[in-house]
């Protein structure tokens, strides 16, 4: 562990401890961020009646809607000199999500993330190979500068081709993998096609990220690398990846409760569920000084698992993430919206309104998102070339703007 | 040791603090920084029961609800009062053995001895000035015998306000330095500072306060870098903090 101190805590005084982070981080965003002021005075709540971890419950929820409209910088808590680090991501809507970082938050931040490698039994030892997407922008960074912080040789993510990567991997001697759950599977085929055996690589690890992993993927990397798996949970919005963790005892992802307090509630009514019980997870942040989040509805269905964990740490657990609770979906870790997709086909279409389904599909591992677009006549054309051409420039539009690997199928209109 | 839950305290109709929550750990010295008003002092008051209160406070698994400032040092929290309160008047030895009436009926002369030999060891000085008046000390050397004078009530926790106040650098940075010394001793002290430069750097933790809240809280080691604390309390930064947003 890490931070024995406090991830294996009694939970008397954790709590506690959250209580008092809790008020001052409520104390700061009413009194440091204009949209938290007229939230609670709309509802005419008072800073008093929040005198138990329960009593959060009461406080309007934050939604990815709400930071849209407080684009860029309305939700910071500290004037724009003491930030030192503005992140963004897509969001939902054309206007980026604006995350904002003083020096101590990138301080908690390399901690958390090495308390995730601690907790995977990753140490200053490995050498971590780091094989992500470039729409994974904000996991490739956090998890570079963690392990570099952590003191571990990083080979920082390229744009290698899969069976490159993979000979670095063997003459590196690469010790750990870190990369989503798709693209470990697609190495695999990779390396079959080479006639690579682990026994050739040095791998121990492989750290996945970015998507959930299913039990029956596990076990296919697990047997397919020879090597133990851990993962890790996270959104930009809340720092990244340092949110929660797998531990060795391997039930569930600990949540790093210190700094972030998680509620489970139903997406539908707002209100808490009982212990156990899937629902949406809400997070407000406890410590962070530059963007507190009060309630912050994630959009991740799962839930969380009291019960003490066999490694000893006593961090309540999330359980497996089980879906969204909006139409967010992911294509290869990297999330997107239906409505992006419509608005950015739409660009490529001259501004016509397309007609589209889609669905993700796996080849060879790699998650791809198959558009079915509808032919119709406005931009119909009876040059094959033409046609062909449409269909790459949709495609390039949306590896340009969400970093997605698309295909586009282009459909007759169905006869009226 | 100590846990305070939602503490609010009151002068009259006025509530200088309002739900505080917060907790020392055996052995640490924790310091409260803020503005003049904030409700630093306040809330040492409350924690000895000086001031009308309401809340929970825990001190080792006891409850100091509702009980008599005596009473709370008997359970061994000893607060050295802003301004030193000494007995001017009197000697030096005389204001330390006052620190200790609660235990004369209890205990033997040897015990309170040996704890007087130790505060000897503590600030040698005290020794040197048995018998001066306490009122014609310097501002160090009675912040000393209040220091001491406390101790010789044997706290687990000592409580401390602005003990830097109105005392030149090197004579706080003396007295800094046995604060130092007693924790490695295993003393657990409360530290309430303006200044707070001093205190972060004697701290391991620290709670900001402002109008009765705890707005932030960290290591002193953080709280050092942080860019609000230095602008408001470390006198750094000035322009930033005048300029606004």
């Amino acid at each position: 562990m890490r931070h024995p101190e406090i991830e294996a805590m009694i939970r008397g005084e954790l709590e506690l401890l959250q209580l008092e982070r809790l008020q001052s981080t409520l104390t700061r965003a009413y009194r440091q961020v204009k949209f938290y002021r007229r939230q609670f005075d709309r509802l005419g709540l008072n800073l008093d009646g929040i005198r138990s971890l329960s009593d959060l419950t009461r406080l309007p929820c934050t939604t990815r809607e709400d930071l849209s409209e407080n684009y860029p910088y309305g939700l910071f808590a500290v004037p724009l000199r003491d930030i030192v680090r503005i992140l963004s991501s897509p969001g939902t809507t054309e206007k980026p999500l604006v995350v904002g970082y003083a020096a101590q938050d990138i301080k908690l931040w390399l901690e958390l993330l090495a308390r995730l490698y601690t907790a995977a039994d990753i140490t200053r030892e490995d050498i971590l190979q780091i094989i992500l997407p470039q729409g994974l922008a904000n996991w490739r960074r956090d998890l570079q500068a963690g392990a570099e912080y952590l003191g571990a040789s990083v080979i920082p993510p390229a744009t290698l081709n899969f069976a490159k990567e993979l000979m670095v991997m063997r003459d590196y001697k690469t010790s750990v993998l870190v990369t989503t759950p798709p693209v470990a599977r697609h190495l695999l085929t990779v390396m079959a096609r080479m006639d690579l055996t682990p026994a050739e690589l040095s791998l121990k690890k492989a750290l996945l990220v970015a998507s959930p992993l299913p039990e029956a993927v596990r076990r296919e990397i697990e047997a397919g690398f020879q090597v133990t798996c851990a993962t890790a949970y996270g959104i930009t919005e809340v720092m990244g990846p340092g949110l929660a963790f797998s531990c060795g005892a391997d039930g569930g992802l600990h949540f790093s409760e210190d700094h972030f307090y998680p509620e489970i509630i139903d997406p539908e009514t707002g209100a808490p569920v009982p212990p156990g019980t899937q629902g949406e997870l809400v997070i407000t942040t406890l410590s962070t000084v530059a963007f507190p989040l009060v309630r912050f509805r994630s959009g991740d269905r799962t839930s969380l698992i009291q019960e003490p964990c066999a490694c000893g740490r006593t961090l309540v657990r999330l359980g497996e993430i089980a879906g969204r609770t909006d139409p967010i979906f992911s294509v290869g870790g990297i999330k997107v919206h239906p409505d992006q997709i419509g608005a950015l086909l739409a660009e490529a279409l001259q501004g016509h309104p397309p007609k589209f389904s889609y669905r993700v599909v796996s080849e060879e591992g790699l998650e791809i998102l198959d558009i079915e677009l509808t032919v119709e006549e406005v931009f119909f054309s009876d040059e094959i070339k033409a046609l062909e051409c449409l269909c790459r420039r949709a495609r390039r539009h949306l590896a340009d703007h969400l970093g997605i690997n698309a295909r586009i199928i282009l459909k007759e209109e169905a006869a009226r | 040791m100590l846990k305070i839950r939602n503490l609010s305290a009151y002068y009259g109709s006025v509530r200088a603090l309002s739900g505080v929550t917060c907790h020392i750990r055996e052995g640490e010295i924790v310091t409260l920084i803020g503005a003049n008003g904030a409700g630093k002092t306040t809330l040492l008051n409350a924690v000895c029961g000086l001031v009308r209160r309401d809340g929970d406070l825990e001190f080792s698994g006891h409850s100091l609800k509702g009980m008599a400032p005596e009473e709370i040092v008997g359970l061994g929290i000893s607060q050295v009062p802003e301004g030193r309160q000494l007995f001017a008047p009197m000697t030096v030895a005389e204001n330390l053995e006052l620190g200790a009436y609660r235990r004369y009926r209890k205990e033997s002369k040897a015990a309170i001895q040996a704890d007087l030999e130790r505060i000897y060891q503590l600030f040698p000085r005290l020794k040197d000035r048995l018998t001066q008046k306490a009122g014609t000390m310097s501002g160090g050397e009675q912040q000393m015998l209040a220091i001491g004078r406390a101790l010789m009530a044997r706290p687990r926790l000592l409580l401390l306000d602005e003990p830097s106040l109105g005392l030149a650098p090197i004579v706080v940075e003396d007295i800094l330095a046995r604060l130092s010394q007693l924790r490695a001793e295993g003393m657990t002290i409360l530290l309430v500072e303006q200044n707070a430069r001093v205190a972060l750097k004697v701290a391991d933790r620290a709670y900001v306060l402002e109008t009765g809240r705890i707005i932030l809280s960290g290591t002193a080691a953080d709280l050092l870098q942080d860019r609000q604390v230095t602008r408001a309390y470390l006198g750094r930064d000035y322009k930033d903090f005048t300029e606004g947003r």
